[in-house]
């Protein structure tokens, strides 16, 4: 008896867990990012941006940000092991895709990968937030053009936004959580998630 | 080099006990391993139960290594060394391409353990030195790796014998469990 009211107290009061992809390519500040996500939004000190080596496998961190349990899912970008990327589609509920602003040359190798990002069914629907990181460094360019540069087709049905931000010193990142957690609530994506992972949300 | 591990390591975990697995099949290269890192003496234990356990005490922290695959009847003895485990280090021969199999599902099985669900993942792609050696991309396809979903992980292409990789790896490991782990 008792248990069945747990659940019920369960299913009533605890938090949906969100699982966030950051991708983008190399050198684009995707750890940099989780760890200022972690000293924002957390007890957790973060890794200073110094410290920071390129990744070559899964970093993840855990926040919670407007009430939400948030789980990042952090994972490199150099070209061997981007095809590594897909195979945590399925279960994220967003994408952050990260691009380094400040670095024009590299603008094309963003958007065809993202480009091929987009075009994976195992990501339909899921919302897509697109950094222009860097901010902090005196060339990077806005959001707007950024967004320009990348030339997106075939977003119409996808719930995205372009944000400036800067890991570096944390500029915008909060409002782009904060959107982030917002659309999430109200996704079909999350709604398809949550009834495939069997039915009563919080409920296991 | 011993010094730069120890400035990496220490007070990394306060005067808590902790510990460090370096698991792999037979002949991956992990006692080379540790005799590289020259951290202090490799002690090789049998005890009773006939499983060979190598440990090396640093500081507070416990390396221990023994062989996956093999015997199952003395696997439920391997649980006397599981807790306060903080990470594995995974050992992989790159170049024996035709136990790839073994070793990935030795490595899920592993981490299946209750005890270790907390501990972070470090694989080495070792005997990067040997003609045949498959890169790190393959050898993260081969283990599967992106079953991985609940902890944090990292491959580095290593060669043992000649010291490669090895202080990189650590560097992510000694950082990933400074900015909280898994």
């Amino acid at each position: 008896m008792f248990s069945l009211f747990f659940g019920l107290y369960k299913y009533l009061f605890s938090k949906t867990e969100f699982h966030v992809l950051i991708i983008g390519i190399d050198k684009a500040g995707k750890t940099t990012l989780l760890e200022k996500l972690k000293s924002i939004y957390s007890n957790l000190e973060g890794l200073p941006p110094d410290r920071i080596v390129p990744t070559v496998g899964l970093n993840i961190g855990r926040i919670e940000a407007s009430n939400t349990k948030l789980v990042f899912w952090d994972l490199g970008g150099q070209p061997g092991l981007r095809s590594i990327w897909e195979k945590y589609y399925e279960e994220a509920h967003a994408v952050i895709f990260v691009v380094d602003a400040a670095c024009p040359s590299r603008f094309e190798d963003s958007k065809s990968a993202l480009e091929k990002v987009l075009r994976h069914e195992d990501l339909q629907g899921a919302p897509l937030l697109i950094l222009g990181n860097k901010q902090d460094l005196s060339d990077a360019v806005s959001a707007e053009e950024l967004a320009r540069y990348l030339a997106l087709k075939k977003l119409d049905e996808r719930v995205y936004v372009f944000e400036a931000v800067s890991a570096y010193d944390g500029m915008g990142i909060k409002e782009s959580i904060e959107w982030l957690v917002d659309v999430m609530e109200r996704s079909k994506r999350t709604e398809m998630l949550r009834a495939r992972s069997g039915a009563i949300p919080g409920y296991m | 080099m011993g010094l730069l591990f120890s400035r990496m390591f220490a007070s990394l975990f306060g005067n808590q006990e902790a510990r460090i697995l370096v698991l792999g099949l037979d002949n991956a290269g992990k006692t080379t391993i540790l005799y590289r890192l020259q951290m202090g003496e490799v002690v090789s234990t049998i005890p009773t139960i006939g499983f060979n356990v190598e440990t090396v005490q640093y500081n507070n922290i416990k390396f221990q290594v023994w062989d996956l695959g093999g015997q199952t009847s003395i696997r439920p003895y391997w649980r006397c060394y599981f807790p306060n485990t903080q990470a594995i280090i995974y050992v992989v021969d790159s170049s024996d391409t035709d136990r790839l199999v073994i070793a990935k599902d030795e490595f899920h099985a592993i981490l299946e353990e209750e005890e270790l669900k907390g501990a972070v993942v470090l694989i080495f792609a070792n005997k990067q030195d040997l003609p045949g050696a498959i890169d790190d991309a393959a050898v993260t396809e081969a283990l599967e790796l992106h079953k991985i979903k609940n902890r944090q992980w990292a491959i580095f292409k290593t060669s043992a014998v000649k010291g490669e990789g090895l202080f990189e790896g650590l560097d992510w490991l000694s950082n990933t469990l400074k900015s909280g782990g898994g």
